[in-house]
């Protein structure tokens, strides 16, 4: 029975897509015809899925032409993925402590909590023209790094939290000193709620570099090659870019719910 | 805590990892060209961002004057006598406007009697010469007169559209793969020749040379038409259309001159897109590449939407290559960054045949 609903599922799942790409194609042709259009929109000038697989296929690979190197999409895709697990490498390193700090000690927790609660609330783009300026390389990694650094953070500190007391207080019953209590009892328990941080801030920091790509400029990345290609009217070249984007950002997702599953034993 | 233990280890790792990997991205060390807006050009050459740019006027003078840069290259000395920016109108316009080739013949001879202007007042002797040089601070949005005497030292100011230029320009775009080949499949054109041929037109520039002598007053349309123009933002290279607008020739061959949504655009490939495509301007100066570019990339064959044609020169050549202040020759340049204003434009064509000619690998 679980295994027909589940069957079931991933069919109405691959239903929706094939659904989803017919409904796309069938409302640019559409427009093409100029049979429909939506008011205000150049529904005529977005390519169709055909086109937009041709043109993921056919930009794939680098290529060289004269002197110059063409960067093909993968060599994109691994420059944004590199900068996006160096920018949530950082955040992981700096947000994990500095949750456990202020979760666990009250001083610590009125030291920063009102710097954090304010600096949180400015979204990753919003600092990009800072980057831009005080930041000779590595802005598109630094926006990264703002993108996931909160969101661990603050899980941190519900993980520390949340904590169930009694068990802190058994392991001091039974002798445990505060960096055991800390090590032994806190972090295992946080940690569940440290991943799903995480999670979370690995989906901002893939939306942030994106953003970043395309104003902090290097001769590579997929926000890089989607302006880039929208410049040069290559418009089913820019699609099949934002497309690999979801793709990515949905199987990034998918990863670290498998990573929580396989790492943390201990909860359901 | 083990498990604990070992993610971060993991995480430092892969860290690590991925710094190396995008270390050692390019073993052959190509020089970087990075996509940047003329401003941004001067700004972080000055900063030390990036070790050079090539860029169209007044940036190169701007950065020169400044004390940021040098001149490394002159585009005259890449490509001899290059096309860069022309004037274009747009084909729905065309159509829709009965008079639109009397318009056509007058927009030629205002360009050509203000790039005769420009020519006489580039010399110093000339008693136009400080007019011409408030102009171009103005226009081009300089605050220093030295940079912009500078800025019109190395543009070659024209009326006639260059039409083998163009020819060499489209064959160099379609060597670097630039066009969507759906996209030039359906265009039709057999060849650059053919294209380029049926892009640009001599035959305004012609009536405007049979009529230059003759007072412009005495040549006025019938009827004042409007026409909504469209430029480049500080652009030196357009610096005719300002001249003749500012002269009020326009007006004296009867064409009221309205700015177009949109202007100044930021670039070429904007003002296609955004200006002709959608026919929010009527006529206007931009360089001649993104006008080849998106009238086919862009371009809706059915309806030809991004159609323009070509009705005359603004300026061949105006484009330098600076370098920071320690770097003595293209090779020099190997590994390092240098922004250019984006793939498909003159100054990246110029940049991969000085590239070429030096034997060094591009990146972008």
């Amino acid at each position: 029975m679980k295994n027909d609903n589940k069957r079931n599922g991933l069919i109405i799942n691959i239903l929706s897509l094939i659904g989803f790409i017919i409904f796309w194609h069938v409302l640019v042709a559409l427009a093409r015809e100029q049979i429909f259009n939506i008011p205000f929109m150049r529904l005529k000038d977005v390519p169709t899925p055909i086109e937009t697989w041709y043109a993921l296929v056919g930009s794939m690979f680098t290529r060289t032409y004269g002197p110059g190197l063409t960067y093909g999409i993968i060599n994109h895709i691994e420059a944004s993925l590199v900068r996006v697990i160096q920018g949530s490498a950082l955040a992981f390193i700096i947000g994990v402590p500095v949750g456990i700090g202020i979760g666990y000690s009250r001083l610590i927790h009125n030291i920063l909590n009102p710097i954090i609660e304010i600096v949180r609330n400015m979204p990753p783009m919003a600092w990009i023209p800072l980057a831009i300026f005080i930041l000779v390389s590595g802005g598109s990694i630094f926006i990264v790094f703002i993108g996931v650094v909160f969101p661990i953070i603050i899980n941190t500190i519900y993980g520390v939290r949340s904590t169930d007391s009694r068990l802190i207080d058994a392991a001091r019953m039974l002798g445990a000193s505060q960096a055991q209590i800390v090590t032994k009892v806190i972090i295992p328990s946080a940690f569940p709620s440290i991943i799903a941080g995480l999670r979370i801030g690995f989906g901002v920091g893939w939306m942030a570099i994106v953003a970043a790509e395309m104003v902090i400029r290097s001769p590579v990345g997929l926000g890089y090659f989607i302006w880039n290609m929208g410049d040069l009217g290559r418009y089913a070249e820019m699609v099949a870019g934002m497309i690999v984007i979801g793709v990515i950002g949905y199987f990034m997702n998918i990863s670290i719910v498998l990573l929580q599953k396989r790492v943390i034993k201990w909860v359901d | 805590m083990k498990t604990l233990a070992n993610i971060i280890l993991v995480v430092i790792v892969t860290a690590l990892v991925a710094g190396c990997v995008d270390e050692n991205k390019t073993p052959d060390q190509p020089i970087n060209l990075v996509k940047m807006g003329g401003q941004d050009m001067v700004q972080r050459l000055g900063a030390g961002e990036i070790d050079g740019f090539i860029g169209w006027e007044p940036y190169p003078a701007i950065a020169i004057t400044k004390g940021y840069g040098k001149a490394l290259i002159y585009s005259g000395d890449i490509w001899d006598e290059h096309p860069c920016c022309v004037v274009a109108y747009d084909h729905d316009w065309y159509k829709q406007t009965e008079n639109a080739d009397e318009i056509l013949n007058r927009m030629a001879l205002v360009q050509l009697r203000s790039v005769e202007y420009i020519n006489n007042a580039k010399e110093s002797s000339s008693p136009d010469h400080d007019d011409l040089i408030n102009y171009s601070m103005v226009f081009g949005g300089m605050t220093d007169r030295e940079a912009a005497e500078l800025s019109l030292k190395d543009v070659a100011f024209v009326y006639s559209p260059n039409i083998p230029g163009t020819e060499k320009f489209i064959s160099k775009i379609m060597d670097f793969n630039i066009f969507d080949s759906n996209k030039w499949n359906q265009s039709g054109y057999v060849n650059a020749s053919d294209y380029a041929n049926n892009l640009i037109t001599n035959r305004y520039v012609n009536w405007a040379l049979l009529n230059r002598e003759k007072d412009l007053k005495s040549l006025a349309l019938k009827e004042p038409a409007t026409v909504r123009y469209g430029y480049l933002v500080n652009d030196v290279h357009e610096l005719p259309f300002y001249v003749g607008w500012q002269k009020g020739w326009f007006t004296d061959v009867g064409i009221n001159i309205t700015l177009s949504e949109g202007t100044p655009f930021q670039n070429g490939a904007f003002q296609m897109q955004k200006g002709f495509k959608t026919n929010a301007v009527d006529i206007g100066s931009l360089g001649i590449p993104p006008v080849i570019i998106h009238r086919i990339n862009s371009n809706d064959f059915a309806i030809d939407d991004a159609r323009v044609g070509v009705i005359s020169g603004m300026n061949n050549e105006g484009s330098v290559i600076v370098v920071a202040n320690n770097i003595t020759s293209l090779a020099d340049l190997k590994g390092k960054t240098v922004g250019f204003p984006g793939p498909g434009t003159i100054q990246h064509v110029l940049f991969l045949m000085a590239a070429e000619e030096a034997g060094v690998k591009v990146s972008y």
